[in-house]
C-alpha cells in the first residue's frame, strides 16, 4: 500500500488549484515520497522503453547510481527506431541478430513485422507495379496466413491496399498506413525482447498508472469518499505526447 | 536485401566463400530467410545445408587464438557480436542457425541427428575453452532439440535419452558444472546458467546420470544458486556471519542472485536431480552454501513476539511443536497450531492400512523409499538432529513467491525431503497447513484455464508456463502425500481429489490436430524438387505432435499419479474416485492406442475382444500413450482395486482385465512389472477377473516371469502366482506347480539368485581388472572395492580445500557417507531382492496345500511332497532356521567387517564389504513363512502331523526361536503348535500323545508357558495359552489355520 499512496502523492503534486481541500487531498499531501524512489521509476522508465541517451543524461543529473547494465538497450533502440522509419527487413535482421530465438518462437510477432514491410512494399510501389508486394505476400505471408485465420484476415485487409487509391480509404484501412501502427509494433518488439532478457515486460511506472486506475475503480465502486475527479497531474500543461501512459 | 537467392546458389558460396567476412554475411543472410519459416527450413534442409553447417563448426580454432577467452569475454554486450573475432562469428551463426533449425519441430530431428549434429555442439559447451555467446547459442540449440524431442510423437522417449546419453559424459558433465559455478553476472552466464539448469531438469531422469551429475558436483553447484537466492532475498539471519567467521566458513556465503537467473528452474533441477535419492537429498542439505546460508542456531532473543505466542501455544495445549528447537527461520512461518490429534499423523506410517478389503501388493517394492527406512535415520528425523532450516525456507518461499511456478517447484523439493525423512516429525502438519493447500489452490487456479482453445502449432510463453505448472503440481503433490493419510485427507478435504479426476477426463478430450500441419506453399511442386535421393540428412522426419497434444499426454500421467496416491490407504477414498466416472478414462490409459472413454453400459459387448481400432495408429484424436502413461495407469488400477468392491464392480465392469494382461506382454520391463503389480491384485480370490485372465493363458506368462533374470519382475510373478494357487481348484494349483517347474521354485526358496548373481558380475570385473593391470591391483587387497566406493570424496570438501573442517562440516560428512553406503551398498540390496523372493516362494507353497476340505488337502500335500521331495523340502525349511555362510571357502574378509545384509541389527558396514564369505543369519519374515507352511501341514491328516513331528531337527531349530524379536515369529509358533497336538478323531489318540511327549521332550510346553506369564503383546499370551492347554489336552477346537495375512 505503501506504492499507492506514492503514486497518488506523485499525481496529485501538481493539482495544487483546488480552490477547498478534499479530505482525501489533505491525506495526499501529508504523504511524503522520496524523490530517490521517483528518480528510479523514470530512469527505469527510459532503460526500459529504450532511451539509452537520455537515461544516460538522467542519470548523470540526478546522482543516481548506475543500474546494472541492460545489455539490450541500444539493440532495442536501434530496431525500435528502424521500424519507426520503416525498414522492417532492417528491423528483422537486427533482431536476429540480437537474439535468433525471438521470431522462431513468437509468429504472431514475426507476421506483425512482415505485415508492416509488405504495407511498406505497397507504400513504396504508389500504385504503379505492385509485384514486388505481390510475390512477397505470397512467398512470406501465404504460408502464414493459411493456417490461422487471424492472420488470414489481416492479411486479406492488408492486400486490400493495392485495390484502393491511398488517398480514398476506409478509416481501418487508412489506420495501416498510419504511423501509429508502426509505433505499436514496436512497442510490441521492445516489449518480447524485454520478456526475453528481463523477465519483465515494462516499465514499473506502466504497472503503477494501472494500479491506481484500478485502486480508484475499486474505490468509486464501492462508494469511497472521493473527489469527483483525480488528476493524473500530467494534463495540465500540454500533453506532451505521453499518451502511452494511459494504458489502463 | 529484399531477394533471396537460390538456395543452390547461396549454399555454394557459402561453401566456396573467400574470407570470413564474406561468410559472415552470406549467414546472416541464410538467418534471416530461414528464422521463423518452417517452410524455408525444409526447403534448405533438403538442400543439405545441414552438412555445411557441422562443416563449419568441425573447424576448430587454431591453438594460437583463443581470442581473450578470460571473464572479461563473458561481460560482452550481447548485441555486439562484432566484438568476436571473425571465425568464431561464423561459428556463431552456423550454431544460431542450428538451434533454429531444431526449433522447426521434431521433424527436424532425423535430419539433425543424420549429421550428427549433437557431438559437434557439445564440443562448444565449455566454458573455458570457447567465448560466452559461443557456449550460449550451443546450449541454445541442444535445448531447442531437447524441446523438439519431447514432442516427437512414438519414439519421444528415445530422442530424449539419446540427447541425454551424449550429454552426460564425464566431459560434458565439468563443462556444465563449470557454468554453473561461473561467477559473473552477466546476463549471458545468467541465460547459461538457466539453460543448463533446463537441460539437467528435462534429461536428466535416470539414477546413474544423477549420481554422475551430483558426484561431479553439479548439484552443489545448483544449491549455491539457490543460497544466492536466500541473499538475494535478504533472508539470511544477522547472527549468521558470526557464527560462520567462527567456523571459517564465511567464504562460503555466495553473492545474492543477479537479475536473469531464475529460481523455479534452479528448484526444478535440483527436485529432479535429487529425485527419491535419500543420499542426495543429504547432499543438498549438506552441500555449503546451504549450510553456510541457513543456520541452524537458535535464535538469540527469547522475548520476541513470536517466541511467545509459541509459548502460550504450548502452554494451552495447543502445539507440539517445540519453539526452541526450531531455526530461526522457523519463526518465519505463522505459529501453527496443532488441534489434530496426534494419532492422525503418520509418525509411524501405517504399513498397512486396517481398512477391510486393503491388499498387500508389492507396492511397496515399486517405490524407492520405503518407510523401513525411517528407521534407519542418520542423524536426521530423530530428535537430536534439528532438521535443516532449508525445509521452513521453502515453506516460507511457497508462501511469500509470486509465481506460481516457483511456489510448485519448492513443493517439489520439499516432498523429496519430506519423504525421505529428513523433516522433523511435527512437520507434517505443518506441510498440511502451509503447503497443501497451497498446491491445492494452484491446482484450481491453473485447471480453469487449461481449457482454453489454442493454435495448433502455436504456443505463447505464458501458456507454456501456465500448462507446466499444471503438468507438475498433481505429480508434486501425489509424491508429498504419498506415505501419509493424514495428507492425503487434506488433499481430498482441499477438493483436489475431484480435481484429478476432472484433469484425467479432460486430458481425454478429443483434439483436432494431432501433428502440425504442413504449411501451405505457393508452388506445391517444388517441395519434392529437390529432394535428394533419400539421403536422411536432407530429408525430414515424422512430424511429431502438437504441443497441445504432449500437454495432454502428460497430464494424464501426472494426474493419474495423484488418483494413484489418493487411492493407497483409504477405502473411501478409493470408492469416491470411482464414483467420479473416472475408470474409463483410467481404462483407456491402460492402452498404447487409447480411444474414446466409454462407460461400459454404451460399450457394445463385442469390442471386448480387441476390436479394430477405428483410428489408425498414430491419428488418433485422442493421441498416443506412451509407457509412462501406461505405468501410471497401472498404478493407479494397482491401489483402486485393493478395495474389493471395486474389484468386484467397477474395474470388473470397465474390463481393466485384458488390456492389463496385454501389458504383461509389453517389451518394456517396467511396464511388465508395474503390470504384473496390478495382476497380483486381480488374481485374488474374491477377484471376478480370476478366471477370464486364467482362460487368457496368466499362468504361462506368470511362471516363465518367475525365471526372469529381473528381480523385481520374477518377485512380482511369483506373488501373483502366490494370490492365484490360493483356495483354487486342484487342477490349477498343479498347473501352476508343473509351468514353474518343481526344481525351479526349489531353487527360488533355497537359492540366493541376486547374491550370486552379484558375486559372478563382481568376480567377473575383478578378473577383468586383474587382466586390465595385472601389477597394480595385485598389490591392493580388494580390487572390487577400491573400484568403485572407497574413492567417494564428498566434492564440496574436496574442492574447496582447507576451512572446510569444521565440526558441523565433519558431522555432514559423516552422514554423507553413510547415506552413500546405504544407498549404494549393492550386496544388501541383492540380499533384499533374495529375502523376497524367497518369502513369496515359501507363501506360495503355503498356499498351494491350503485347503479346507480334508481328503484334497492331504492329496495336495503328498503332491507337493512328491514333486519338491519330501526331504530336500524339510531340509530347505531348517536350513532357513539356521546360520548360513555363503561361500565358506572363499576368501574371508578381514575381522573389521560387520556382518553386513545379515540381520535387522547390523547396519552397512560399506567400506568393508566384501562379496566373499559371508555369513547369513535367519530373517524373521522368512521364519514365519516356514512355520505357516508346517502349520498347514499340521491342520491335515494325523499322518502329515507326524511327519512334522518326526522332523526333531527342525523342531529344535524352531525351540530356538522363542524369544525372537518378531511378534510374528512367535505368534505363528503358538498356532503350530496347536495344530500339531490336534487330536483328530479317536484313532488319532495314541499319535497326539506320541506327539506332545516329543513336543514336551524337546521343551516346548516350558517354552510356552513363559510366553504365556512373559510376553509383551496380549495377543502372543493369549495364543501361547491356547496352545499350552491345548497340549495339556484342556481344549480342542480343532485345528486352525491361522487367519489375517496368511491367506494372502
Amino acid at each position: 500500500m505503501d506504492i499507492h499512496r506514492r503514486i497518488q502523492s506523485q499525481t496529485s503534486s501538481t493539482s495544487t488549484a483546488t480552490p477547498s481541500k478534499h479530505a482525501f487531498e489533505t491525506r495526499v499531501a501529508d504523504v511524503k515520497s522520496p524523490k530517490s524512489d521517483i528518480n528510479a521509476l523514470i530512469l527505469d522508465y527510459l532503460m526500459m522503453e529504450g532511451y539509452p541517451k537520455a537515461a544516460e543524461k538522467f542519470q548523470k543529473e540526478a546522482n543516481l547510481k548506475p543500474k546494472q547494465e541492460d545489455p539490450t538497450i541500444n539493440a532495442r533502440q536501434e530496431i525500435q527506431h528502424a521500424i519507426h522509419v520503416g525498414n522492417i527487413q532492417k528491423a528483422i535482421s537486427d533482431l536476429n541478430e540480437l537474439d535468433p530465438g525471438i521470431l522462431d518462437s513468437d509468429p504472431h510477432l514475426h507476421f506483425s513485422l512482415l505485415r508492416l514491410q509488405l504495407i511498406e512494399l505497397i507504400r513504396n510501389a504508389k500504385g504503379y507495379d505492385p509485384t514486388a508486394a505481390i510475390n512477397f505476400a505470397q512467398e512470406k505471408l501465404a504460408p502464414r496466413a493459411a493456417s490461422n485465420e487471424q492472420f488470414l484476415k489481416e492479411l486479406e485487409k492488408t492486400m486490400a491496399l493495392l485495390i484502393f487509391p491511398p488517398d480514398k480509404l476506409q478509416p481501418d484501412l487508412a489506420a495501416l498506413l498510419h504511423s501509429d501502427l508502426r509505433r505499436n509494433t514496436a512497442a510490441q518488439v521492445n516489449e518480447v525482447v524485454l520478456q526475453r532478457h528481463t523477465e519483465r515486460r515494462e516499465a514499473a511506472i506502466r504497472q503503477l498508472v494501472r494500479m491506481r486506475a484500478w485502486a480508484e475503480a475499486s474505490c468509486r465502486s464501492k462508494k469511497r469518499n472521493l473527489p469527483d475527479r483525480i488528476e493524473l497531474g500530467l494534463n495540465n500543461g500540454d500533453d506532451n505526447g505521453h499518451e502511452p501512459m494511459v494504458t489502463s | 536485401m529484399a531477394h533471396s537467392q537460390s538456395p543452390p546458389a547461396l549454399l555454394w558460396q557459402i561453401q566456396n566463400a573467400r574470407n570470413h567476412a564474406e561468410q559472415i554475411e552470406l549467414l546472416r543472410q541464410l538467418k534471416d530467410e530461414v528464422i521463423g519459416d518452417v517452410r524455408g527450413k525444409e526447403k534448405w534442409v533438403n538442400h543439405g545445408i545441414l552438412q555445411s553447417l557441422v562443416h563449419l563448426l568441425q573447424q576448430k580454432p587454431t591453438a594460437q587464438s583463443p581470442s581473450g577467452l578470460g571473464s572479461k569475454e563473458a561481460y560482452a554486450p550481447i548485441s555486439q557480436t562484432t566484438d568476436l573475432p571473425d571465425d568464431d562469428r561464423v561459428r556463431l551463426l552456423a550454431l544460431q542457425l542450428i538451434a533454429s533449425f531444431a526449433k522447426g519441430g521434431p521433424s527436424f530431428l532425423a535430419p539433425l541427428n543424420a549429421v550428427g549434429v549433437v557431438p559437434v555442439i557439445l564440443t562448444y559447451i565449455c566454458p573455458r575453452k570457447n567465448p560466452a555467446q559461443l557456449v550460449l547459442t550451443s546450449l541454445r540449440a541442444l535445448s531447442d532439440m531437447t524441446e523438439a524431442a519431447s514432442l516427437s510423437s512414438r519414439t519421444s522417449t528415445e530422442d530424449t535419452a539419446a540427447l541425454a546419453k551424449a550429454l552426460f559424459v564425464s566431459r560434458y558433465i565439468d563443462s556444465l558444472c563449470a557454468i554453473l559455478d561461473a561467477e559473473s553476472t552477466s546476463s549471458i552466464v545468467q541465460e547459461q546458467k538457466c539453460l543448463v539448469a533446463s537441460l539437467i531438469s528435462r534429461l536428466c531422469k535416470e539414477p546413474r546420470y544423477q549420481d554422475m551429475l551430483a558426484d561431479a558436483g553439479v548439484l552443489d553447484a545448483l544449491a549455491t544458486l539457490l543460497a544466492s537466492f536466500v541473499v538475494a532475498r535478504g533472508e539470511v539471519l544477522p547472527f549468521t556471519l558470526d557464527t560462520l567467521e567462527r567456523e571459517g566458513l564465511d567464504a562460503v556465503i555466495p553473492q545474492p542472485a543477479p537479475r536473469g537467473l531464475s529460481l523455479a528452474l534452479i528448484l526444478e533441477a535440483i527436485s529432479v536431480m535429487i529425485a527419491d535419492s535419500r543420499f542426495r537429498t543429504g547432499l543438498l542439505l549438506c552441500s555449503p552454501a546451504i549450510m553456510a546460508v541457513l543456520i541452524s542456531s537458535e535464535i538469540g532473543e527469547r522475548k520476541s513476539q513470536i517466541y511467545r505466542t509459541w509459548e502460550m501455544l504450548k502452554k494451552g495445549g495447543l502445539t507440539y511443536g517445540r519453539p526452541v528447537d526450531r531455526s530461526a527461520i522457523d519463526y518465519l512461518l505463522p505459529a501453527v497450531p496443532v488441534t489434530t490429534p496426534r494419532f492422525l499423523l503418520s509418525q509411524h506410517p501405517p504399513s498397512f492400512p486396517s481398512t477391510g478389503g486393503s491388499l498387500e501388493t508389492p507396492a511397496k517394492h515399486t517405490t524407492r523409499f520405503m518407510t523401513k527406512d525411517r528407521e534407519w535415520l542418520v542423524g536426521s528425523g530423530d530428535t537430536d538432529e534439528p532438521e535443516s532450516p532449508l525445509i521452513p525456507w521453502l515453506i516460507h518461499l511457497m508462501r511469500s513467491s509470486t509465481s506460481d511456478h516457483e511456489k510448485v517447484m519448492a513443493a517439489s523439493v520439499l516432498a523429496s525431503l519430506f519423504k525421505g525423512g529428513f523433516t522433523s516429525p511435527d512437520r507434517e502438519f505443518s506441510l498440511s497447513v502451509l503447503v497443501v493447500p497451497v498446491l491445492c489452490h494452484i491446482l484450481k487456479d491453473y485447471e480453469k484455464e487449461s481449457g482454453k482453445s489454442l493454435d495448433a502449432t502455436f504456443v505463447d510463453s505464458e501458456t507454456a508456463t501456465a500448462w507446466a505448472i499444471l503438468e507438475r503440481t498433481p505429480a508434486v503433490l501425489a509424491r508429498l502425500i504419498a506415505d501419509s493419510v493424514f495428507l492425503q485427507q487434506i488433499t481430498r478435504d482441499s477438493g483436489a481429489l475431484k480435481l484429478a479426476c476432472k484433469l484425467l477426463k479432460d486430458s481425454y478430450e478429443p483434439s483436432a490436430t494431432q501433428s502440425p500441419p504442413r504449411p501451405w506453399t505457393p508452388n506445391p511442386e517444388e517441395r519434392r524438387d529437390f529432394g535428394e535421393d533419400g539421403f536422411s540428412a536432407c530429408q525430414l522426419g515424422p512430424p511429431g505432435q502438437v504441443p497441445a497434444c504432449a500437454h495432454k499426454i502428460r497430464m494424464r500421467e501426472s494426474s493419474l499419479k495423484l488418483i494413484t496416491s489418493l487411492a493407497t490407504f483409504k477405502e473411501e477414498f478409493r470408492k469416491e474416485i470411482v464414483e467420479q466416472d473416472i475408470l474409463p478414462s483410467v481404462a483407456e490409459s491402460l492402452s498404447e492406442t487409447p480411444q474414446k472413454p466409454t462407460p461400459p453400459k454404451e460399450k457394445p459387448k463385442m469390442e471386448e475382444d480387441g476390436a479394430v481400432p477405428i483410428h489408425p495408429a498414430g491419428h488418433s484424436p485422442y493421441g498416443h500413450n506412451p509407457t509412462s502413461v501406461l505405468i501410471a495407469a497401472c498404478h493407479a488400477v494397482r491401489t483402486l482395486a485393493r478395495s474389493v468392491s471395486n474389484l468386484r464392480t467397477a474395474l470388473d465392469d470397465n474390463c481393466v482385465a485384458m488390456p492389463i494382461f496385454k501389458l504383461l506382454k509389453h517389451v518394456d520391463i517396467d511396464v511388465k512389472i508395474a503390470a504384473c503389480s496390478v495382476i497380483c491384485n486381480l488374481l485374488i480370490e474374491s477377484s471376478p477377473m480370476r478366471d477370464p485372465l486364467i482362460k487368457a493363458g496368466v499362468i504361462g506368462v506368470l511362471c516363465q516371469y518367475a525365471k526372469s533374470d529381473n528381480s523385481g519382475l520374477r518377485l512380482n510373478a511369483l506373488w501373483a502366482l502366490k494370490h492365484l494357487v490360493h483356495m483354487t481348484d486342484r487342477d490349477t494349483k498343479k498347473q501352476c506347480l508343473e509351468e514353474l517347474g518343481p526344481g525351479w521354485l526349489i531353487q527360488l526358496i533355497c537359492d540366493d539368485t541376486e547374491d550370486e548373481a552379484l558375486h559372478a558380475r563382481v568376480m567377473g570385473e575383478r578378473r577383468h581388472l586383474t587382466d586390465a593391470d595385472e601389477d597394480e591391483v595385485m598389490d591392493t587387497d580388494d580390487g572390487y572395492a577400491e573400484a568403485t566406493d572407497d574413492i567417494w570424496q564428498w566434492q564440496a570438501i574436496h574442492r574447496k580445500g582447507p576451512g572446510f573442517d569444521s565440526t558441523r562440516m565433519r558431522v555432514a560428512d559423516g552422514m554423507l557417507r553413510a547415506l552413500r553406503e546405504r544407498e549404494f551398498d549393492e550386496v544388501r540390496k541383492a540380499r533384499e531382492a533374495d529375502l523376497a523372493i524367497q518369502e513369496q516362494g515359501l507363501d506360495f507353497i503355503r498356499n498351494l496345500i491350503s485347503i479346507p476340505n480334508q481328503p484334497a488337502q492331504a492329496e495336495m500335500v503328498d503332491y507337493v511332497f512328491s514333486e519338491l521331495g519330501q526331504d530336500r523340502l524339510f531340509d530347505i525349511l531348517a536350513s532357513k532356521l539356521r546360520v548360513k555362510v555363503l561361500r565358506p571357502f572363499a576368501r574371508r574378509q578381514s575381522s573389521s567387517s560387520g556382518t553386513p545384509g545379515g540381520g535387522a541389527g547390523s547396519g552397512a558396514s560399506g567400506r568393508n564389504v566384501s562379496i566373499d564369505s559371508r555369513v547369513l543369519y535367519p530373517q524373521s519374515k522368512i521364519i514365519v513363512a516356514v512355520i505357516y507352511f508346517l502349520t498347514h501341514i499340521a491342520a491335515g491328516v494325523p499322518r502329515h502331523r507326524q511327519l512334522v513331528i518326526a522332523q526333531t531337527e527342525l523342531l529344535k531349530l524352531l525351540a530356538g526361536h522363542f524369544n525372537d524379536k518378531d511378534v510374528d515369529v512367535r505368534r505363528s509358533l503358538c498356532h503350530l503348535l496347536k495344530n500339531l497336538v490336534w487330536c483328530d478323531g479317536a484313532e488319532d489318540r495314541l499319535g497326539r500323545d506320541m506327539r506332545v511327549f516329543e513336543l514336551e521332550k524337546l521343551g516346548f510346553l516350558q517354552k510356552l508357558e513363559g510366553l504365556e506369564r512373559n510376553d509383551a503383546e496380549l495377543d502372543v499370551r493369549e495364543r501361547a495359552k491356547e496352545a499350552a492347554s491345548s497340549i495339556k489336552g484342556e481344549a480342542g477346537d480343532g485345528p486352525q489355520v491361522p487367519h489375517g495375512r496368511v491367506d494372502y
